[in-house]
């Protein structure tokens, strides 16, 4: 009978996973029935808050490199009642591409402020190398129970750019059932968002100006501008479903649906105008619609073998500037004894072009009433390969670290490269790094 | 003798709390209901479980099925799958704690007695009694067990937290409302209560007569309590706690006299307050490293 192998393998149990074994004797001992894995919830006489924080950094290879700081508080009163607050604070600098093709020649480009220049060697991808910001997030949720089995929790976000602002609030709701196997909730949330970015924003489809200098007339510049800053709205509605399969198992379904309006062009962005043969005569700024409807379903399953956990979720995003994406993720748990563990990670990214997404304009054309050159809503495929160990410090404190490599490579949708473009990489890869240390105490 | 077996209902603000006596201690069943009908049938299925048990595993009951086992001589006795499973969960008890935890330690009785005196046996005495103490000599199956002669099996450090947890497991097949079971200081709930507070629960320390109650916030989950004050010996200044070390048959040294422990299951609460005993002076140390909620009294 399985018990007595069950009983056979007990034998090598050891203090350190007393808890562990202790569920599983447990389990056996009073049959078929669920036995909760979750812990006690006991009040101590205080409340207790628990610190989170880490420390992360993405390099690109020859472009952006970000490094981020979390700190997390959280407070669990007596009644489990939760507060939650979390800090984020994230400088980035480097190069961006800035839409513009690779050419044959040397290319002149303005930056984004109209004061001053850059140059883009023969052949190379044009990165604006001015990019650098540092931004500050705040975060801060309440949870409680409303009544048995039924959860709310309202949150505040605000986050603050040198040249954007972002206000939100959330409301969620759950109501637990079926003995708490199962989990209904609904959540609201509404984000306002201002943007002033350096230089103005551009007219749709205006021509790059020259630069100017110290002493120079800004008329030029100001010609192409159409103010200095602009909004956009974003509001989500998400209903989600956790059913408990079994005690090893769970699942959880989620569906969205967002809805942004406002102002969703990157004023950064340009296309470039080629003729002919291929080769740039003007550069562009792009325009996007002021309007973007997405919808997404997730569903996400971890399931727990005798130690370890596999955590496997799939997301199907699509919208109606005709993006669709697929996201793949997986994590296992691999637990290594005395609290420290081994988490691979590998997760896989397909999407498709936006329908206004071109890699560049063609004077011979008719201007399109939108279109933008950013690889980032163009056709592209992305993996991320990882690894993370945590441990356990002698405190009782969890330390950990993660390694990851993400490569991304955009695609052609079908665009002709005319001519000269024939020999320039017009959609070129990236490569990066991503690492973290995390330490909860 | 014949048990005197009956249950007590009375009304409380929030519902109803059933009273009967089982496993030698005062037992309590409150639920949190308006429907006296189904606070009775909850109070007669769980005291018929409670004392099920007890007429099954007690060592007291001259025809309990652990009085049959330990009166086998040494000859192969059937089981039943609720016993296996028991016998697999002390089978457990016994590897993680390197076997100072050991259901065959109750004939250790036969020399130590916790009076309050002085009596402390002789070391002969208690390595001759521990001839018989070894869970490892025991061997079983699904379907039976052979207990050695001269062996004795005692489900007393068990026995009554395993009570708790089918109770909760018998609640829950019959009703959603909150409930709180109670035997004897050991207790478990289904889940928290209806104005979403947590349960006060008193926590009794046997024998302490000044130390006052503590009393503790259980949202869910279980409590068990191992020590007892009043069971010890005490020779030339030094004391003797009543939890022995089925490995030397001699007492745990400076073990807290009394540990209560919260976990999800009773029987789980319970092991781990007794594993924490046989700690001795380390054992709060041992249940923070585990991350265990707990309170102790020296």
């Amino acid at each position: 009978m399985q018990l007595i192998n069950e009983s056979k393998s007990k034998k090598t149990v050891n203090k350190k996973n007393l808890k562990a074994a202790l569920t599983l004797a447990t389990t056996a001992l009073l049959g078929s029935v669920q036995v909760s894995a979750t812990p006690t919830s006991v009040a101590a006489e205080e409340d207790t808050w628990s610190f989170d924080s880490a420390f992360l950094y993405y390099s690109e290879a020859d472009r952006v490199s970000a490094a981020e700081a979390v700190f997390n508080a959280k407070k669990t009163y007596s009644d489990d009642s939760i507060l939650n607050l979390k800090l984020t604070v994230d400088a980035l600098t480097g190069a961006s591409a800035n839409g513009a093709v690779a050419q044959p020649d040397v290319q002149t480009f303005t930056r984004p402020s109209g004061k001053g220049d850059y140059e883009i060697k023969a052949g190379e991808t044009p990165l604006d190398d001015t990019f650098h910001d540092t931004r500050v997030q705040l975060n801060a949720q309440w949870t409680q129970a409303l009544a048995p089995n039924v959860t709310g929790s309202v949150g505040g976000h605000l986050s603050k750019e040198y040249d954007y602002l972002s206000l939100g609030i959330n409301g969620n709701i759950a109501y637990d059932f079926n003995k708490k196997n199962s989990t209904i909730s609904f959540g609201l949330s509404h984000f306002q968002d201002t943007f002033t970015p350096e230089g103005g924003l551009p007219k749709p489809f205006a021509s790059m100006p020259l630069a100017y200098h110290d002493s120079d007339d800004e008329s030029g510049h100001d010609a192409t501008r159409m103010g200095s800053d602009d909004d956009k709205t974003t509001s989500d509605i998400m209903v989600g479903f956790t059913q408990v399969i079994n005690r090893r198992m769970v699942t959880q379904f989620n569906y969205s649906y967002s809805v942004v309006d406002g102002y969703l062009t990157d004023p950064f962005k340009v296309l470039s105008l080629l003729n002919n043969q291929g080769l740039a005569q003007d550069y562009l700024y792009e325009n996007r619609p002021d309007k973007r409807t997405k919808q997404s379903v997730f569903a996400q399953t971890k399931y727990h073998f005798d130690e370890t956990i596999l955590d496997v979720s799939y997301r199907y995003m699509w919208d109606d500037w005709e993006i669709k994406s697929h996201t793949v993720d997986t994590r296992f748990y691999i637990p290594l004894g005395n609290g420290s563990y081994l988490e691979p990670h590998l997760r896989f990214y397909q999407q498709g072009a936006a329908q206004f997404y071109q890699p560049f304009l063609m004077e011979d054309d008719a201007t399109p009433e939108f279109a933008s050159a950013d690889y980032r809503i163009g056709e592209m495929t992305a993996y991320t390969v990882g690894l993370k160990y945590g441990m356990k410090l002698a405190d009782g404190n969890d330390l950990s670290f993660r390694l990851e490599y993400y490569r991304q490579d955009p695609k052609s949708a079908g665009h002709k490269a005319p001519g000269a473009l024939a020999d320039m990489e017009i959609y070129q890869s990236i490569d990066a790094i991503i690492a973290q240390v995390s330490y909860s105490f | 003798m014949k048990k005197l077996r009956e249950i007590k209902l009375a009304k409380r603000a929030d519902g109803f709390c059933i009273q009967f006596d089982a496993m030698a201690s005062q037992c309590e069943v409150i639920i949190e209901t308006s429907d006296p009908a189904l606070a009775k049938q909850l109070g007669e299925q769980v005291s018929t479980e409670v004392w099920r048990i007890e007429d099954k595993y007690s060592r007291y009951t001259s025809d309990s099925l652990c009085s049959q086992i330990n009166q086998s001589q040494g000859k192969p006795i059937a089981i039943d799958d609720e016993t296996f499973a028991l016998l697999n969960f002390a089978d457990t008890c016994y590897q993680l704690s390197d076997g100072v935890f050991d259901i065959t330690s109750g004939v250790l009785r036969k020399v130590w007695c916790f009076d309050c005196s002085d009596n402390i046996p002789t070391a002969l005495a208690i390595a001759k009694v521990m001839e018989n103490v070894g869970w490892h000599k025991i061997k079983y199956d699904n379907r039976q067990m052979i207990l050695p002669i001269n062996m004795e099996i005692d489900f007393g450090g068990i026995g009554k937290e395993y009570a708790v947890d089918r109770a909760i497991v018998l609640i829950n097949s019959v009703t959603e409302q909150p409930v709180l079971v109670n035997l004897g200081g050991d207790l478990a709930t289904n889940s928290s209560r209806k104005n979403g507070q947590p349960w006060q629960v008193g926590v009794e320390h046997p024998g302490f007569v000044d130390k006052k109650t503590i009393v503790v916030s259980l949202f869910k989950g279980a409590l068990a309590t191992s020590g007892d004050a009043k069971r010890f010996l005490e020779k030339n200044g030094q004391r003797y706690s009543h939890i022995l070390n089925a490995k030397t048959g001699w007492p745990i040294e400076h073990a807290p006299r009394s540990m209560t422990v919260s976990a999800p299951q009773c029987i789980q609460a319970g092991i781990l307050a007794t594993l924490a005993q046989m700690q001795g002076e380390n054992a709060e140390q041992f249940l923070v490293e585990q991350g265990i909620k707990h309170w102790a009294i020296r």
